[in-house]
């Protein structure tokens, strides 16, 4: 078996529905509709392409490429209408998340055979922790009526976290995915509370205890690898700071008001992050656009999409940045 | 009238008035000290139990990714903790046999014939080969550790080495549910005779390479009492 496998390799059954990855589009989003609007139609077939065959391919010819603003970029609220399909797609992305950051704890434990013994025991515990969490989520997608597969998985966490350095890869799988993990977790046992669901409530609560434990495993060993080595700890901030990035996209976790899934503050703390890297990060996840621009373009996208698809002529959206930057 | 002694006194008939059981009357204690091994020994044969241990961890770890059956890919999860706990348990007996303190992580191959076992194991890698994957570590390398590890538990120091015994129970423990399980999987993915056939191939060839190299403490071949090469346990 070789070290080192590219995310193409992760393998899964027939049910499964791999989508190309966002590529960086979504993080160079400006704020503005008319540029979201353009963007998104020039990546329109790609985005069709990839919900082909899933529950989202309903969605899309209902909305049309700005789909993902209104089913995955807001919060979860028990009266909003889309949050049918928005809990859907999320408690989906989340399984096949988990999925992969089972996948990459136990990738750690083949790809470093010198690594210490003690930071092997932790990503051996990461992958019992891993699997029951894989296992928690195909229940609770049971318990929303979501079948495995029904919504496309695209392999941007493994893909952007699991690098070929074991101190980049703590860094990109235990703080940044694991610490997305506690984000999107705070944002959904809020919602099951306010949902009345305590069964969701509970289960999701003992999965972000254990998040925070990986966390914690993360913030320990990235201290420890590069204790005599500031090039390697410049280093690891670097990565760190862009997985944040590519995990960041616009409003969908950020710490603004708006965002779909803030950023658990208290959680970060406790498992080893510092003020200054919560700055850092608000800092990194408010870049994208607001949430009113998604919406607003989301709107836009839709009419623009029905009246196509009417046989209406649409002209093409043109937006230059330069000009929109200077006013 | 004179008190009956409590404390032993210096004089021939300053007695007490306890019976005198033995420490290991009650309950009757019926294991006789003496072990086929000495400490050198059995921490030999620890770090070859951890060298096993540790690979399955590490092998178990890579095909998480690799495997496309779900169940599987999440039943994997807790066996790979659950041998990285024999293993760390295992390398902290090692100080105990007079292996220094640095030993709590060291592992030894009997031999290189048997790391090219454990290579042999490790090698299917394609999503297709779930079978042969199984095969290895459960129908072949677990089953044979659990046959080495119950007899060292009966063949060691019942008494002084004692600490290896227990941990190597609670190893079989594990061990024994890893077995069933992986068993019940592969005879789900074997139903039909080509898989069946796959299954009974993979696992000949690797009992074949198993016995030749002697096994987990290499010396299967000279040992009278395990088992003859060739009809390793299933």
């Amino acid at each position: 078996m070789k070290r080192f496998i590219s995310h193409e390799e992760l393998a899964r059954d027939s049910r499964f529905k791999r989508a190309a990855a966002r590529g960086r589009l979504l993080e160079s989003l400006p704020d503005e509709v008319e540029g979201v609007v353009a963007l998104m139609e020039q990546v329109a077939p790609t985005l069709r392409k990839r919900v082909e065959g899933t529950e989202l391919e309903k969605v899309y010819d209902e909305l049309g490429p700005g789909y993902p603003f209104l089913t995955q970029f807001g919060a979860l609220h028990p009266e909003d209408p889309n949050v049918d399909v928005q809990l859907k797609v999320r408690l989906h992305g989340i399984f096949v998340g988990e999925l992969q950051a089972l996948e990459g704890a136990g990738r750690t434990l083949w790809d470093f055979p010198e690594a210490p013994w003690e930071f092997r025991m932790n990503m051996a515990r990461q992958c019992w922790d891993e699997s029951r969490h894989c296992q928690v989520f195909e229940k609770l997608l049971d318990h929303v009526g979501v079948d495995v597969g029904d919504y496309p998985e695209t392999t941007t966490l493994f893909e952007a976290a699991c690098a070929d350095d074991p101190t980049l890869r703590v860094a990109g799988v235990n703080r940044c995915l694991e610490g997305l993990a506690c984000d999107a977790f705070r944002a959904m046992i809020d919602y099951a509370k306010e949902a009345d669901d305590p069964v969701m409530e509970q289960a999701i609560d003992f999965v972000l205890a254990d998040e925070l434990t990986h966390v914690r495993f993360g913030s320990n060993w990235v201290k420890q690898f590069t204790r005599s080595d500031p090039d390697k700890f410049r280093e690891a901030k670097e990565f760190q700071r862009d997985v944040e990035r590519r995990f960041s996209i616009g409003s969908g976790r950020s710490g603004r008001d708006d965002a779909a899934i803030g950023i658990a503050r208290e959680e970060r703390l406790e498992a080893g992050f510092t003020e200054e890297e919560l700055r850092e990060l608000v800092e990194i996840a408010d870049q994208g656009p607001s949430r009113d621009t998604l919406v607003e373009a989301a709107k836009v996208l839709r009419a623009r999409h029905l009246a196509r698809e009417r046989g209406e002529p649409v002209e093409p959206m043109t937006w230059r940045p330069e000009e929109a930057a200077a006013g | 009238m004179t008190e009956p002694r409590m404390y032993p006194g210096t004089g021939a008939d300053e007695r007490t008035t306890f019976a005198p059981y033995s420490a290991f009357d009650i309950p009757a204690d019926l294991r006789e000290l003496h072990g086929r091994y000495d400490v050198e020994a059995v921490a030999r044969r620890v770090r070859n139990f951890r060298y096993a241990e540790e690979w399955i961890m590490m092998i178990l770890g890579g095909w998480v990714a690799t495997v496309p059956e779900l169940p599987v890919k999440t039943g994997l999860g807790r066996i790979i903790w659950e041998t990285a706990e024999a293993a760390d348990k295992l390398g902290k007996r090692l100080p105990e046999l007079r292996c220094g303190t640095r030993s709590v992580s060291a592992s030894e191959a009997p031999n290189e014939a048997f790391a090219a076992f454990v290579r042999a194991v490790a090698e299917p890698e394609s999503p297709t080969l779930t079978i042969e994957k199984l095969t290895g570590v459960f129908d072949v390398f677990l089953p044979h550790l659990v046959d080495t590890w119950e007899r060292t538990v009966a063949e060691t120091d019942p008494i002084a080495d004692a600490p290896t015994i227990k941990i190597l129970e609670e190893c079989l423990v594990d061990a024994r549910r890893h077995i069933a399980w992986g068993r019940e999987v592969l005879d789900t993915l074997c139903r039909e005779p080509a898989e069946a056939e796959r299954r009974r191939g993979r696992r000949a060839a690797l009992e074949a390479e198993l016995g030749a190299c002697g096994g987990v403490t290499g010396e299967l071949a000279r040992d009278p009492c395990a088992a003859p090469q060739g009809e390793l346990k299933a």
